[in-house]
């Protein structure tokens, strides 16, 4: 399959990922989420809201009871406490490691949360105890990539990095 | 009967929280913004219909357009004599694929119910303010009706 339609395979859209977010967000600070505390929170109507459920309800990730209450599903809260790990696993590896700003690193780590597998969501993980742990190897590295020159050369021959264009020069480009 | 004093103070509803103008405004805003993305939702539905049913269904959906769009226009009116400027943001999406005549009733009755929910929240808000409670009473018969005739069309 070509990689790029994996994007259309995800389990839920960026837009079902925060409606979930938003009924387990309610749930959690008001004890119910009815459609419209999830239109108020997420600044779009009810009608939409309700349209948007609608596929969520039949994928058996949200279950609305006689009080027209919503909650979530087994699998929808499975599925939401994943997306909201990946989030914090992304923010913290743009924002702490990377040196990305706190605002940035929450936006794109939004863009990503429901996007990343869990095999890459796993070894992120991995990787954030290896530097959170402290030790001299982990603190070498981090000190490493720390002052390592982010300058370049602009000249992908010399570069082990770029493949055929300078990657930094597209990046300033787009 | 008396009018309600739409100033800046909160209104005073008698046994309901007292809605200042400017949260009346806000709150018929809110419904605007449902009435104008029904009609929308509805426009696409009538365009996204396939099958030999869309010969029946067609109509009904167009008609559902023109009505919220005069439901629109009416609380867009509401607003205007609250002295504010109809505001509306949406966020809609309607993908463009086909979708079956019983498909497109069943999705014109969620968001008919979410606007009618509208109402019946917004009517408890508005409390004590007759003229406004009539009017939203009014729509509420309106949204009740549109799901009902929606609701019926989907037996069986």
């Amino acid at each position: 399959m070509e990689t790029w339609k994996e994007f259309e395979h995800n389990v839920v859209t960026h837009s079902a990922a925060h409606h979930l977010m938003a009924v387990d967000d309610l749930v959690r600070k008001l004890g119910y989420a009815r459609v419209s505390d999830v239109a108020r929170v997420l600044g779009i109507t009810r009608g939409s809201v309700s349209v948007s459920l609608q596929p969520l309800k039949e994928a058996g990730l949200v279950q609305q009871d006689e009080n027209r209450h919503l909650r979530l599903s087994p699998a929808g809260q499975s599925l939401v406490d994943s997306i909201k790990t990946k989030r914090h696993v992304v923010q913290r590896l743009f924002a702490d490691v990377l040196g990305v700003s706190a605002e940035q690193a929450e936006i794109d780590a939004c863009k990503l949360e429901h996007l990343l597998s869990n095999e890459t969501a796993r070894r992120l993980v991995s990787f954030l105890r290896f530097v959170d742990r402290g030790t001299p190897e982990s603190r070498r590295f981090f000190d490493a990539l720390r002052s390592h020159d982010s300058q370049c050369s602009h000249e992908p021959s010399a570069c082990p990095s770029c493949p055929s264009a300078c990657l930094a020069d597209t990046l300033r480009q787009s | 009967m008396s009018q309600p004093a739409y100033g800046s103070a909160p209104r005073s509803a008698a046994g309901g929280a007292a809605l200042s103008a400017d949260e009346l405004a806000e709150e018929l805003n809110r419904v605007f913004a449902e009435e104008i993305e029904a009609a929308m939702r509805y426009l696409h539905l009538a365009n996204a219909v396939r099958g030999l049913d869309r010969l029946t269904v067609e109509p009904i959906l167009k008609r559902g357009f023109s009505e919220t769009i005069q439901h629109a226009e009416v609380i867009a009116q509401k607003i205007r004599a609250l002295g504010h400027v109809p505001r509306v943001e949406l966020q809609i999406a309607c993908p463009g694929e086909p979708v079956t005549a019983r498909e497109s009733l069943r999705i014109a009755l969620t968001f008919e119910e979410a606007a009618l929910e509208a109402y019946q929240d917004l009517l408890r808000r508005v409390e004590g303010d007759v003229p406004m409670e009539e009017f939203i009473r009014s729509q509420i018969a309106l949204e009740s009706a549109h799901v009902a005739e929606l609701k019926e069309l989907l037996v069986g």
